[in-house]
């Protein structure tokens, strides 16, 4: 039973002073028999009230609001957080019998949410390049293993190539992104043939041979395989998701789990750093004990266009943040 | 002799209900055959009868008073696609569309039946979701419809009340039998036509109203505002209740000006508020003021740019959970978009019966969903005498009519309807009712349609006896939606 300790910290630095922030945060770890929570310890600049309750899938979610006029805004987080292995994953009933009980689950709620068609231009070509058919001979399992196997060998890991808003057919081009991508394509996949199939926001806490994603938020995806339930994959290790993996949300899609969210009036410039650091319960750190912060990808704003017009820039607009 | 003239050159389709004429058969546009009174409904023989009285000219001049006060009142409304100003005044036709104290008291009891089952509907999907565990709406037509918010599951909303204002649409077809046409249920419009149609027709006919025994209309904002302050959550005697506007290039600014100069609130932009510790404020010269109730006139996926689109400017950051922790009433409620869906619609009479074990009192129109492939087929092997439309759009935007589509408009919107089948459904084209309408000194039969309004507070649900009477001008036209070149008419309930 590993034991967890995660910083987590989200600073916002604006160009000028900004108000009437409203923000949403998933920051609480999901409590199930896999995971549990010992200790949260969340600090908020301007100390706002959260209010937390459970979303649709059952996540926790935090919000508050900043009113009054201020030039940073510092999420900071730190969680005591234990994990538990799973079980061997079973696939021993016969893959036709499987897939029809898939079937079965089309039009029933939760799984339809997960079985949610994305249709994008690429879609025909990717499903040929991805032996579609092929996959429908195999037991779920195999494919989910397969498919997933397939995205980690043809995408690279590059950070900074994609943003929230690259689309599915950009993606698709590129053959490159970061966790997130690959695990939007992952889902795509399995939901083509018609394994529900979930996108999951967390942490990956590195084991000694290294693990991409750290140092940040991750997101893999869980597929629902008969006779295993809702079974953690993770594209961009090319693993299944087990202890390593502390869960912060689940959800159709990354903006149902977005991890920090929000907007404001004022200045349009802003900068985001983010840094996650995991040690483990002896105190033992990945890197070294202080959480670095990296800056992230420009969010979108109300206005870009806006940075050479100091009063444009300054006028009163509703600009939004959030973390890619 | 002008008299008869007035009724000689009222011809009647005789395939179509009319409010006035009885005898459909007997005219047949023939000019022989002598309309008396005696074939007036026994409901518009007093206003025939008055306007017998008078001549063209002063006809005339009454309609030319309606126009002027229409313009200087700027009672207007907005058209998207129409290039040119965009501002219109909303044309009004000085015969009032008149119903009976009998068919009132069928309409009333219908729509009140309909809001119930609806109401119960909302809470029913949003929480334990029983109708669909037993199969009576299938559970791909909730989850497919893009107004099932997710995020009003498991929510308590105050009193379970869902729909406080709704606008059901009513049509008659040939034989006169009223069918709903449409529920609005988000945030439908048009009330403050009603409002000031009647006060024109006092303006122009002072004497008509008190003889014929019309019902008064001009309670509607005082109960709208007695229900909206009866749902604060902060126990005051005055509980701060605003209406939240788009703002002026919304088509129904009007109306959000009229309601709330008549109900004595603020008139309210996202801009003017702001949330701050889980609470609304408006920001008002003496600093903010805590908001209580919110009446909004801005579409759910505006509302709060931090759940729902964040590119809207129009709403609130932070509004959704301020709602959420109850201090804040929203009306109507967010989310009401999945009942009043013109697929789902298909479903309110098994609604009706699964929830409040009654039989529907009011018909829906036959509807085929163009999800479903036999359906389809069937559609699309019909589409001449088939009216299509998108299930989350209103006001007639984004709809075909069959019988006047080209083949090229109808392989077109074929394409259009095969990308996402789910977003369509098809009706027959239903005649509508036709009622007399006054165009150059004669009077013309012209289709028209019935929007009443229901106020549901906590006590039950209140109909104001009236509603807007839209009217399709263009002749032998069947759209009377004002975005598509209607107009409105008066619309008297009478007492008995």
């Amino acid at each position: 039973m590993p034991r967890f300790n995660i910083h987590h910290i989200t600073r916002y630095t604006y160009e000028g002073p900004v108000r009437d922030s409203a923000n949403q945060i998933v920051l609480f770890p999901i409590k199930d028999a896999f995971q549990d929570v010992e200790k949260q310890v969340l600090s908020i600049s301007g100390d706002p009230s959260v209010d937390v309750y459970k979303d649709y899938y059952g996540n926790e979610i935090g919000a508050f609001t900043h009113a009054e006029s201020h030039s940073s805004l510092v999420i900071d987080s730190r969680i005591e957080v234990v994990t538990k292995q799973r079980p061997p994953l079973v696939d021993d009933i016969p893959a036709a019998q499987q897939w029809d009980y898939l079937l079965q689950l089309r039009g029933q709620v939760p799984y339809i949410d997960f079985l949610l068609q994305e249709k994008f231009a690429s879609l025909a070509e990717v499903l040929e390049d991805t032996h579609r058919q092929e996959m429908l001979t195999l037991t779920p399992l195999q494919a989910a293993q397969s498919l997933k196997t397939y995205v980690y060998d043809h995408f690279k890991y590059i950070k900074g190539v994609t943003s929230v808003e690259t689309t599915l057919d950009e993606v698709w081009k590129l053959r490159a992104g970061v966790c997130q991508d690959f695990a939007h394509f992952l889902l795509v996949l399995l939901r083509q043939i018609n394994i529900p199939a979930r996108y999951v926001s967390g942490y990956i806490c590195p084991n000694k041979s290294g693990m991409r994603g750290e140092g940040a938020t991750h997101a893999w995806i869980e597929a629902f395989i008969p006779g295993n339930g809702w079974v953690g994959f993770d594209p961009t290790n090319n693993c299944v998701a087990d202890d390593l993996h502390v869960r912060l949300a689940v959800g159709r899609n990354f903006s149902d789990c977005s991890p920090v969210k929000g907007t404001y009036k004022g200045a349009a410039g802003q900068t985001l750093e983010v840094g996650v650091s995991v040690s483990y319960e002896s105190g033992r750190t990945t890197d070294d004990i202080a959480t670095v912060l990296t800056p992230q990808p420009a969010a979108r704003n109300g206005n870009n266009s806006a940075e050479q017009n100091s009063y444009r820039r300054y006028m009163e607009m509703q600009q939004q943040q959030q973390q890619q | 002799m002008q008299t008869s003239e007035l009724l000689n050159s009222y011809s009647v389709d005789p395939a179509t209900w009319d409010e006035m004429y009885t005898d459909p058969e007997r005219t047949g546009g023939s000019s022989s055959v002598e309309r008396t009174l005696d074939l007036v409904r026994g409901q518009y023989r007093p206003v025939v009868d008055f306007m017998q009285q008078m001549s063209i000219e002063e006809l005339n001049k009454k309609e030319e008073l309606a126009k002027r006060l229409f313009m200087s009142q700027g009672i207007t409304f907005t058209v998207y696609s129409s290039g040119e100003g965009i501002e219109k005044i909303f044309p009004f036709d000085i015969i009032p569309r008149i119903i009976t104290a009998t068919e009132w008291k069928y309409i009333e009891d219908g729509i009140k039946q309909r809001l119930k089952a609806l109401n119960l509907f909302l809470k029913d999907v949003y929480n334990n979701q029983f109708i669909l565990k037993d199969g009576i709406v299938p559970v791909e037509m909730v989850y497919s419809c893009p107004h099932y918010l997710r995020e009003m599951h498991g929510f308590h909303v105050p009193h379970d009340l869902y729909v406080h204002i709704a606008g059901i649409d009513l049509i008659r077809d040939h034989d006169g039998t009223f069918y709903i046409l449409e529920d609005n249920l988000r945030t439908p419009s048009g009330v403050s036509y009603m409002l000031e149609n009647r006060e024109i027709t006092k303006r122009i006919f002072p004497d008509l109203l008190p003889s014929n025994n019309v019902r008064s209309v001009t309670d509607y904002p005082n109960i709208l505002h007695r229900n909206l302050v009866s749902l604060s959550p902060r126990q005051t005697s005055n509980p701060t209740v605003v209406v939240l506007t788009p703002g002026i290039y919304n088509s129904a600014y009007f109306e959000h000006t009229t309601l709330a100069r008549l109900m004595g609130v603020e008139l309210v932009e996202g801009r003017d508020l702001v949330v701050d510790n889980h609470r609304v404020f408006m920001k008002t010269t003496a600093g903010l003021q805590q908001v209580d109730v919110i009446y909004r006139r801005v579409d759910d996926e505006f509302l709060d740019p931090l759940v729902f689109n964040p590119d809207s400017m129009l709403g609130v950051a932070g509004i959704m959970s301020a709602y959420r922790k109850g201090n804040v009433a929203i009306v109507n409620a967010i989310g009401n978009g999945v009942a009043d869906d013109k697929a789902i619609y298909t479903y309110v009479p098994a609604m009706i019966r699964y929830y409040l074990n009654e039989e529907p009192i009011l018909k829906n129109v036959p509807t085929y969903q163009l999800g479903h492939p036999d359906e389809r087929e069937h559609v699309f092997a019909n589409m001449q005498k088939m009216v299509i439309k998108r299930t989350n759009e209103s006001g007639g935007y984004g709809m075909l009519m069959g019988h006047s589509a080209s083949d090229e408009e109808i392989s077109k919107y074929k394409m259009e309807i095969l990308k996402d089948p789910r977003q369509f459904i098809a009706q027959p084209i239903i005649s509508l009712s036709s009622a007399p309408c006054y165009m150059n000194g004669k009077l013309k039969p012209r289709r028209v349609d019935l929007r009443p309004y229901a106020l549901c507070g906590p006590e039950g649900i209140q109909i104001v006896p009236g509603g807007l009477t839209r009217v399709a001008l263009r002749e032998g036209s069947l759209v009377v939606n004002s975005s598509q070149g209607g107009g409105s008419k008066d619309t008297w309930v009478l007492a008995g």
